[in-house]
């Protein structure tokens, strides 16, 4: 109750010394505000980044293994000059992977290619053509929705059917019946079969949208005779992950024949590959932001503390008086902390206002909200550098000798 | 048991190589009801005293017992609840918080005992009427004449209900008339039976005490009662 009653009256004290020094309490919080402004956008900007990335990267499925020659990162040249010589992922190997590996829900391989295609006199470039089995419905996570996926029946065999992505479709096709209609791949015709759902940016670089998939007999035979594939593992289950992956690699060091104590000679990558190194870019834009944020903090803080020593100075009589009627030393300190903690959400406050505009700007690049946790943070960041900036001087306070402080004109 | 007890108590001051002997192995004893007054040429060592008096400031050497309490060993904060409990202090300059209301600046004390805010209030109110500012009790202290400041100090020394009421030079930043008028205060309080200290350099203002103390140089030169 009596810490209440004291608390109650610093914070009385504080919020009238504030409010008697607007102007200057206002331009010394300018640090601060620099501060809270860079710490609330980047953090903003952090999770927005990271919540469009997980999107995009949720396409790759959490619980999909990509078998391929390359690493999808490669960290230094000699790592790159050492996976250039590696063999190609070949159709056998891939049959061989499919016979031997019981344990995924479906595996399929992928080959990708860019063709144009054409439909009546319309035509469409740079059109992703992905030859595929029926299991790419599974590894790949696409759904349909009009008509139907190729059949196993067609996927190695010559029917030269097609699927054709949302994009491709709203680009070719003007309210004619797309089922059943005749499109040229490369100049062969296809007969579109299906549809697939609309899945939206990659990175917010290139669509998924604007793709054909055709059946792998179909690709093999018209456009790459031996393509080096990729081989898509679907697990089923996150938790068999690993256990699949290690399944995985050693079959497929036996199918290519690698000797026991070689390294491997081809890539088995995975959606968390692409988190990590996108981790890595947030660390980097963090640790940029951290630091502008920690020096506008610090030479916010020090100018609150010169600001409190100035106030101090300013009441040394007041100081004096409330001693000698019975304040105690941590009276007098809180009082001065508490001053110099409402100098500090005062410009942790304005900061937050100017951020507020900026993150709506920032929403024309990325999915950005300021969240309440972030808010949260600017303000107990606030509170800390008040704390901090403020002990100095307040404690300073705190120890004045009555009579000195009285005698003070 | 005497209210103050002083035995032997000196007050240095180190100014550079100097020592200044604003108090010389002063002993004293001051009862409970008494009504004392001040007196000694300027530098005298007055203000020295009263701020020992008053638990302000702690003794170079000696010992000073407040209410049997030996206030010459305590810490800062054990002197200010002691500031707070036992003393009013009345301070030529008044020293109001310009800011703050009569009424705030009369509460002040009882912020720090921790009171709370109605019975604050309360008391407040009753100490201001007592020194007859009933009708003043929102003015800050800049709308309020010289006599009424120190009306409002004498109020905001009284609301804690001390054991001693400290008066340095209550009257030297007042007229003569208003001066009495203060010191009309005085003598009703000393008459309802508070202990009263003041400092003043003027004879006819010592004369409303019932004892008379003079200093020279840091020491006591006479200590008499006062003949009506
Ligand atoms: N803080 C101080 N530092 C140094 N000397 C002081 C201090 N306070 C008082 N003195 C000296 O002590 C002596 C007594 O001062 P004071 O008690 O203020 O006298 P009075 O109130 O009787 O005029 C004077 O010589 C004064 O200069
Ligand atoms: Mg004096």
């Amino acid at each position: 109750m009596r810490f209440i009653i004291e608390l109650h009256e610093a914070l009385l004290i504080a919020w009238d010394a504030v409010r008697a020094n607007k102007l200057r309490a206002g331009l010394t919080t300018l640090g601060i505000v620099v501060g809270i402004v860079t710490v609330t956008l980047m953090g903003t900007a952090i999770q927005g980044i990271q919540r469009g990335f997980r999107q995009s990267i949720s396409v790759l499925g959490t619980d999909v293994l990509y078998v391929q020659r390359f690493d999808w990162f490669i960290n230094s040249h000699a790592e790159w000059l050492r996976q250039q010589r590696r063999r190609e992922i070949t159709w056998s190997q891939f049959k061989a992977l499919e016979r031997q590996l019981n344990s995924a829900r479906a595996v399929a391989p992928m080959v990708d290619i860019r063709e144009a295609v054409k439909y009546k006199n319309r035509s469409a470039t740079g059109v992703t053509i992905i030859g595929t089995t029926d299991q790419f419905l599974v590894t790949g996570g696409v759904g349909i929705s009009e008509g139907r996926f190729i059949t196993p029946e067609e996927s190695e065999g010559g029917r030269p059917v097609c699927v054709v992505g949302a994009q491709t479709a709203t680009n070719l096709f003007r309210g004619e019946p797309i089922l059943g209609s005749r499109v040229y791949v490369g100049g062969h015709p296809f007969e579109v079969v299906g549809v697939l759902e609309k899945q939206g940016e990659f990175l917010g670089a290139f669509s998924l949208d604007n793709q054909v998939v055709i059946p792998i007999g179909q690709l093999t035979a018209h456009f790459v005779p031996f393509p080096d594939y990729t081989i898509q593992v679907k697990v089923g289950d996150e938790s068999r992950l690993e256990d699949v992956r290690e399944e995985v690699r050693g079959l497929m060091r036996k199918i290519r024949h690698v000797q026991p104590g070689d390294d491997d000679d081809f890539a088995i990558n995975q959606q968390d590959q692409f988190i990590k190194t996108f981790n890595r870019v947030t660390g980097v834009i963090a640790t940029v932001g951290l630091f502008i944020t920690g020096l506008s903090l610090f030479v916010g803080g020090i100018g609150i503390m010169n600001i409190m020593f100035v106030s101090v100075a300013e009441r040394t009589r007041e100081i004096g008086i409330r001693k000698a009627i019975g304040a105690k030393r941590r009276n007098i300190l809180i009082q001065f902390l508490l001053e110099s903690m409402c100098i500090c959400l005062f410009g942790g406050c304005i900061g937050l206002a100017l951020a507020a505009p900026l993150t709506l700007a920032l929403r024309r690049l990325m999915p950005a909200t300021m969240s309440f946790g972030l808010v949260g943070l600017s303000l107990g960041v606030s509170l800390v550098v008040g704390v901090i900036a403020g002990f100095m001087p307040a404690w300073r306070a705190a120890r004045l000798n009555p009579v000195e402080a009285l005698r003070n004109e | 048991m005497s209210l103050i007890r002083l035995d032997r108590v000196s007050r240095y001051y180190r100014m550079g190589a100097e020592t200044i002997r604003a108090l010389e192995e002063v002993s004293l004893t001051i009862d409970r009801g008494e009504y004392v007054a001040i007196m000694g040429p300027s530098g005298s060592g007055k203000s020295t005293l009263m701020n020992l008096l008053g638990c302000l400031d702690t003794p170079t050497s000696g010992v000073y017992e407040l209410n049997g309490l030996n206030v010459s060993e305590m810490d800062d904060n054990q002197l200010a609840e002691v500031r707070n409990r036992e003393i009013g202090f009345v301070f030529q300059t008044f020293n109001l918080l310009p800011r703050a209301t009569a009424l705030r600046n009369v509460e002040l004390p009882l912020i720090y005992a921790g009171l709370a805010a109605e019975e604050r209030r309360q008391r407040a109110l009753e100490a201001l009427e007592r020194v007859g500012l009933g009708g003043r009790v929102n003015h800050k202290p800049m709308e309020l004449s010289g006599g009424q400041g120190q009306r409002v100090a004498i109020a905001r020394a009284l609301v804690n209900r001390p054991s001693i009421l400290l008066a340095d030079e209550p009257t030297g930043n007042l007229d003569s008339k208003t001066g009495m008028e203060i010191m009309a205060i005085f003598n009703d309080l000393a008459a309802t039976g508070h202990t009263i200290i003041l400092v003043t350099h003027e004879e006819d203002i010592a004369h409303c005490a019932r004892r008379i103390i003079r200093l020279r140089d840091g020491r006591i030169a006479s200590d008499d009662p006062v003949r009506k």
